[in-house]
């Protein structure tokens, strides 16, 4: 009784304090919906019922549960929930256990219920959100001044407010607006002039397949997909080393744009590719931060570990669906219809992910070819090298040969014929010696190794090492296989003998021998040592020793070689480079994508705790948002994730389409149709025009999903191509410009304004894929420090998006221009401005020798007239000519302080960085 | 909504001394409730063209400016602030229950006793150890939180915690909220600077000013008393004289494209921000040049000490307090950096702790001191708020077969100074140890939560929306800590 007396009185304050909050309506979805979500709907929703009461669905939720009406509207005293959820007899108090509920939300309960529990469930409730209902492709609009359906349904809209589309872009306008969108790059003076010049009513058409044929667009759409994405090339958190193999995937993204790989098998690859023979695209999958400091620590290591699934599940929600699945990590959303057991339906589908690289199956055309290229050079040299090499002197006693190395040493003399070759140790740097292989070769343009068991030779030895007989034997001397662990080795410390007897006798000129020439080992190395040759096995002719070579471990600055053998050892050098780089190219190139095992068993955590596990949960897709799908618990992992590939691609997926078209839109006009593009649940944007972006959804999805099609449908319609200019009506009506009744200007992006710089100078090198530059010193620290580079050169000149980005730290000159750090998904992108914007593009290093080889480059092409130069000037930066008062202003700084001040003035100009 | 006359709190506070007990709960409920009312986002409005001109805090600020020192790798609060008797007397005998526990690198040797000796210090007697003798001085002047906890026992998600709230990467740093609520009151320098050791930036680097998701405006510029702002100046090739006439000549260009252009206020944010930076390169040059100090001065901070470690930490030191006495709005000072082997840079002292922290301590003790002596000789302190943070504390124990201790979330101390807390005070315990938080067990939210509180700033509204959700400082967590408020 005592508890219920309290409790009384707390419910009459509560309603005579709640009074003055009616007049303000509550919104249930965004302040009512959320108690109950983080309260209650754990045992009172979807996946539990206790005490048969569920309460995220109004018809369910105003019956009530088994001891009667949880919510009487406008009664609060009489409502079962407030009573219990201000309870404080343990007995009856709701939650039972956990956090209460606070003063503050059993307040707007209570004047929630008072106001008659407003639950708006046909409008606007959970399951009718709009982005959640199908589909539909909606009739065009009959607007009579619209040339295309975009045009209809963005016409009628403004003609709703009263306003009307602007006129179309002068054509130089155009083409730059077009190149930078679709390229990502200015157009070059040329081709403004021709564009303006071609009066055909085809020529936009043709520019935009040009530009969409173009390999730079996969590297403009690439770029942003890539944020979207979080993909950076380094860990990130404490020691963020770097990603050296994350690229492929950055360059399966590029081809895929370029080749409109269809969305639908775009998003199969990122999420399955391992199984879909397209191993960079699950590059996808660990894009993300990951965690390399490791701990004895199970709590540690089990938090490490849901992070990295949680990254996967958050990011695949908000890239394919646009949903913050990532918020029911603790408890059901408290907006969307996304239970907590969703969320670890999710998290069972990558159960089989590991963060980390693999190799990439199939072939990769380029690398063959490079492999081939390398290959043949490495003949031609080795013939060279050959000829080229010191003859050894075996009655010389002063050194003029290289000293003997652990990973390859060669032996020439004059032709000699031989039919036994002796080997004979006499010092190593330390224990028995080692050869991992011995080889005799021919002399003539073909040599043959002649030493090799399979040429029908045959070795004896002063005796062999006894322990390790399974790396270590006779016959390993000869069996043309390299490395320490098909070598032979001596059983006498620092001596031995090994004779080989070659099939026949033959002329022989080069003996070549190592101790591993996988480059392992330096021990157990001959550093004395003798060859001698015979016909009979009775007279023995030295033929090499180490008599004429300088003492080992003499460095290289100590030997100084004959002039004979400069030659040699440069060649020598370039070989081994060579031999490097044919190891690399051949070996599978490795792709940070992910490593699959069997998948780990997944359980609910109470409240997102790792160390609290619930009940097993097997994998699964969202359950009350699009179609229904059902995964055995056995499945395996791939099985799993394409399973969920095919449920997000459905056709009849309400969100997939709509979400892509949305992103497109997003980047051709600086703002969505939802200006949310990652989130549209109910916390997410309205849709400026809603069935204009249900009709682009349906085109995608009709079109094959081809995202080209998307993009030709946008930027050849007349919204797209008109002028930017504001007037005061449209400002006055719609200042955000979301209506469009004007292209909306903007600032380029720091990618794109790095790009423009490179390319206006001349400088911009368009070599595609492959590993990324570095904008950072090279450090080995094991916490690795990222020092911007202050000098620049042609090896940094390519695109941005060939950066070796890391994560969390931006470049030093552009970064600043709000650049991603790939530590948290980046849909959109702000646009802010300050000084430091300006100070980087007017005192960088890389700014100041950009405007100087822009300067020479001006010079190069028209000579060193200030009036021809300032021209050329403007028409590269901003495809135009100068206005008379701007010429005589430019030609004065020019002749004052030199071209390279106008360049670095131009390249910081508003014109330069906007578009109209 | 016109203030309730039940919205007063202290006039509930008042029916609350009268003994209804239900009453009490009721007003308190009201209290929150109607202030909760309100909770919705509360989002500053950034005019584009001057991003970072002063807003209105939410409600009167105690303090206007913040000064944080960050102690990278983690100080040992048993060595240091957090005195505990029973460590001294169990010297050698094994922490109850440590046979099973597993630390950051693996198991427990016995407890170790404060390496330093305490002292009780000022009028208040509180124990300092010996380690920090000038800075423990001070104690009458520090506001210390003894129960203090992290989320992580690892550096880079702690560091990420204490400087952005969240253990993952990717998330705004304390100082890009701040002034992205407040702005700043100097136009001329950047509003948030940060000063990394002269060893080099602090583990996590940039994480620790970062933007992430707010515009990049807000993110710390880091420079030092021995590097400036990055291409703050002309470079040293171009002639003043030609540089002044392309600047001239580029507001010209501005000026004509932007009368083309009338409408488009981030244009005009953009000439704007030319102008700003000429400014910044007067006035940056200005606070760091330090010769304008006095050799007193000097001398209080050691300047000119012969370790170079320490004089360079004493220069960035006093070029914090010539940035805040300029009404910069947050400094963030650091102690130690990144790791360069374990403990060497910073304060993670695993396997020889005693003769790392002999390296660490006196680097940060005089200069820090000085700091914090000269905000209040100067009349600063009164409205700054000085926080002395690091991400974790260590093991009361040492590590099985090494002479350091190990990561230990659980219980840790940072302190508080300065405008609107509360001098010589203690708030919260840890155990007898000074192994776990057990009295009034404070989170990085708390604190993070009246950080903004004594700025004027209520952390639940403060928010960014970021990919459907309101983002906070303080996530869905914090409580103001109250009772170390004046």
């Amino acid at each position: 009784m005592k508890y219920q007396t309290i409790y009384l009185r707390i419910l009459s304050w509560l309603i005579t304090l709640a009074a003055p909050l009616h007049a303000r309506e509550l919104d249930f979805a965004r302040e009512v919906r959320p108690i109950l979500a983080k309260h209650c709907l754990a045992c009172h929703g979807a996946e539990k019922q206790r005490g048969g009461l569920r309460l995220d669905r109004k018809s369910l939720a105003l019956q009530g549960g088994d001891s009667g009406k949880a919510i009487v509207p406008g009664q609060p005293k009489a409502s079962l929930l407030l009573q219990r959820a201000s309870s404080t007899a343990p007995a009856e108090q709701m939650p039972p256990k956990g956090e209460r509920l606070s003063a503050a939300e059993l307040g707007t309960l209570t004047a929630w219920i008072q106001a008659g529990a407003p639950w708006p469930e046909d409008k606007a409730s959970l399951a009718r959100h709009w982005a959640l209902e199908p589909v539909r492709r909606p009739t065009v609009p009959t607007v009579v001044s619209a040339s295309s359906p975009i045009d209809a349904f963005i016409v009628q809209r403004l003609q709703q407010q009263g306003l009307t589309p602007s006129p179309e872009a002068d054509r130089a306008v155009l083409i730059r607006r077009l190149k930078f969108g679709l390229l990502g790059l200015p157009p070059t003076p040329q081709e403004v002039e021709e564009f303006v010049a071609d009066r055909s009513p085809m020529a936009y058409a043709q520019l935009v397949e040009r530009y969409l044929a173009s390999p730079h667009f996969g590297e403009r759409w690439g770029r942003h997909w890539l944020d979207v994405v979080r993909y950076a090339e380094s860990n990130g958190f404490e020691t963020n080393q770097p990603r050296r193999n994350a690229w492929p995937y950055r360059d399966w993204v590029i081809q895929s744009f370029n080749h409109d790989r269809p969305y639908d098998q775009f998003i199969h690859e990122q999420l399955a590719g391992d199984s879909l023979g397209a191993d960079a695209a699950t590059g996808f999958l660990v894009a993300g931060a990951w965690d390399e400091v490791k701990s004895p620590d199970v709590v540690l290591t089990a938090q490490q570990r849901a992070d990295e699934l949680h990254d996967m599940v958050a990011t695949t929600g908000a890239t394919f669906l646009g949903l913050t699945v990532g918020c029911a990590r603790c408890h059901a959303h408290k907006f969307d219809p996304i239970p907590q057991l969703d969320y670890y339906r999710l998290k069972a589908v990558f159960a089989d992910v590991q963060h980390g690289e693999r190799p990439m199956r199939g072939v990769d055309p380029t690398r063959q070819l490079q492999a081939l290229r390398v290959r043949a050079e490495l003949t031609a040299l080795e013939s060279k090298l050959r000829t080229a090499e010191p003859l050894a002197d075996p009655g010389a006693t002063i050194p003029r040969r290289p000293a003997v190395t652990a990973q390859h040493n060669s032996e020439r003399f004059r032709p000699i014929r031989a039919k036994y070759v002796r080997f004979v140790v006499l010092e190593t740097n330390q224990y028995e010696p080692c050869l991992d292989e011995l080889e005799i070769f021919t002399s003539g343009d073909r040599p043959v190794n002649v030493a090799l068991a399979s040429a029908g030779a045959r070795a004896t030895s002063s005796g062999d090492y006894s322990a390790s007989p399974s790396l270590h034997r006779l016959e390993f001397i000869h069996d043309g296989q390299y490395g320490n662990s098909r070598s032979w080795i001596s059983n006498q410390v620092g001596r031995g003998r090994v004779e080989i007897e070659l099939r026949e006798a033959v002329e022989i000129d080069r003996i070549v021998w190592a101790r591993d020439r996988q480059e392992r080992f330096a021990d157990r190395l001959a550093t004395r040592y003798r060859i001698d040759v015979s016909l009979d096995r009775n007279t023995w002719t030295v033929v090499a020793s180490s008599e004429d070579r300088f003492p080992f471990g003499t460095p290289q600055s100590g030997m100084i070689p004959p002039a004979e053998s400069v030659e040699w050892l440069r060649l020598n050098q370039q070989v081994r480079e060579l031999r490097r780089q044919l190891l690399t190219l051949e070996a599978p190139q490795l792709v940070y994508a992910g490593r699959f095992t069997a998948p780990e068993p997944t359980y609910r955590l109470h409240r997102g705790d790792p160390m609290q596990p619930r009940e097993a949960v097997g994998p699964g897709a969202l359950t009350e948002v699009g179609p229904s799908l059902s995964i055995p618990a056995n499945a395996t992992g791939p099985q799993r994730r394409e399973a969920l590939a095919r449920w997000i691609t459905a056709p009849t997926h309400p969100l997939t389409p709509r979400v892509m078209v949305n992103r497109l839109w997003h980047y051709h006009f600086g703002a969505g149709l939802v200006d949310t593009p990652s989130d549209f649940g109910l916390n997410g944007g309205t849709p400026s025009h809603p069935e204009l972006l249900d009709w682009l959804g349906a085109e995608l999805v009709d079109s094959g999903w081809s995202l080209k099609h998307i993009h030709r449908l946008i930027v050849t319609s007349a919204t797209y191509r008109q002028s930017s200019k504001a007037h005061p009506e449209g400002l006055a009506k719609d200042a955000q410009t979301r209506l469009l009744w004007r292209y909306p200007p903007r600032r380029i992006e720091a990618e794109a304004l790095r790009d423009a710089i490179l390319f206006v100078s001349g400088q911009l090198d368009t070599r595609m894929g492959g590993p990324g530059f570095d904008l950072f010193q090279p450090n080995t620290n094991y916490v690795k420090v990222y020092t911007p580079k202050a000098e620049f050169g042609p090896a940094e000149f390519r695109r941005m998006v060939y950066e070796h980005k890391p994560r969390m730290v931006v470049d030093d000159t552009f970064g600043v221009f709000d650049c991603p750090d790939g530590g948290q998904i980046a849909p959109k992108r702000n646009v802010s401005t300050t000084p430091r914007q300006a100070l980087n593009l007017l005192n960088s290093p890389f700014l100041l020798q950009q405007a100087d080889l822009f300067a020479e480059r001006v010079m190069r092409e028209v000579g060193s007239v200030p009036a021809a130069q300032v021209e050329r000037a403007f028409r590269l930066a901003f495809q135009r000519a100068p206005t008379s008062s701007e010429r005589v202003a430019a030609e004065s700084l020019v002749s004052e302080h030199g071209l390279p001040s106008l360049c670095r003035a131009l390249l910081n100009a508003n014109e330069f960085i906007y578009l109209d | 909504m016109p203030p309730h006359p039940l919205l007063d709190r202290r006039s509930f506070l008042g029916h609350a001394a009268t003994g209804l007990s239900g009453i009490a709960l009721t007003a308190l409920l009201a209290e929150q409730r109607l202030l909760a009312a309100d909770k919705k986002p509360l989002r500053p409005v950034i005019q584009p063209e001057a991003p970072l001109a002063p807003r209105p805090p939410h409600f009167p600020a105690k303090a206007k400016r913040v000064l944080t020192i960050f102690c990278s790798g983690a100080v040992s609060h048993v060595d240091t602030f957090d005195y505990k008797a029973e460590l001294i007397k169990r010297h050698g005998q094994p922490l109850p229950g440590a046979d099973k526990l597993i630390t950051f690198q693996g198991e427990q040797g016995n407890l170790v006793r404060p390496i330093w000796p305490f002292k009780r210090r000022g009028q208040s007697g509180k124990m300092v150890s010996e380690l920090l003798p000038r800075l423990a001085e001070l104690a009458d002047e520090m506001c210390f939180i003894h129960s203090m906890t992290a989320k992580s026992n690892t550096h880079g998600p702690a560091e990420n915690q204490m400087s952005t709230g969240f253990t993952l990467d990717g998330f705004p740093s304390v100082g890009a909220w701040v002034t992205y609520a407040l702005g700043s009151e100097c136009r001329d320098l950047p509003a948030f600077v940060a000063i990394p050791d002269p060893r080099g930036v602090p583990q996590i680097g940039p994480n620790n000013w970062g933007n992430a998701f707010l515009p990049a405006v807000f993110q710390g510029t880091p420079f030092t008393a021995d590097k400036p702002i990055p291409h703050l100046n002309r470079p040293a090739r171009l002639s003043a004289a030609a540089d002044s006439k392309t600047r001239e000549f580029l507001q010209r260009l501005n000026a004509e494209h932007a009368a083309a252009r009338p409408g488009d206020s981030e244009l005009a944010a953009r000439i704007a921000s030319y102008e700003l930076a000429a400014k910044m390169q007067l006035r940056a040059a200005e606070v760091g040049d330090l010769s304008r100090e006095s050799k007193a001065t000097h001398e209080l901070y050691g300047t000119g000490d012969a370790n170079k470690i320490k004089a360079g930490f004493a220069r960035n030191c006093l070029l914090a307090r010539r940035l805040l006495e300029r009404d910069v709005r947050f400094v963030q000072l650091f102690n130690g950096s990144y790791a360069m082997g374990e403990g060497v840079g910073n304060w993670d002292g695993h396997k020889t702790i005693e003769a790392q922290y002999n390296v660490h301590g006196p680097i940060l003790d005089q200069p820090c001191a000085a700091l914090l002596t000269d905000l209040k000789r100067t009349g600063l302190l009164k409205d700054t708020l000085v926080v002395w943070v690091t991400e974790f504390g260590r093991m009361p124990t040492f590590q099985k077969g090494a002479s350091g201790r190990d990561h230990n979330p659980k219980g840790f101390t940072v302190w508080l100074a300065g405008a609107g807390v509360r001098r010589a005070f203690s708030y919260g315990a840890t155990d007898e140890f000074g192994y776990q938080a057990v009295e009034k067990v404070a989170t990085i939210y708390d604190l993070h939560a009246t950080i903004l509180h004594l700025l004027g700033l209520d952390h639940e509204r403060l928010t960014f929306y970021h990919n459907g959700i309101e983002r906070r400082l303080t996530d869905v967590h914090g409580h103001v800590l109250d009772a170390i408020l004046t």
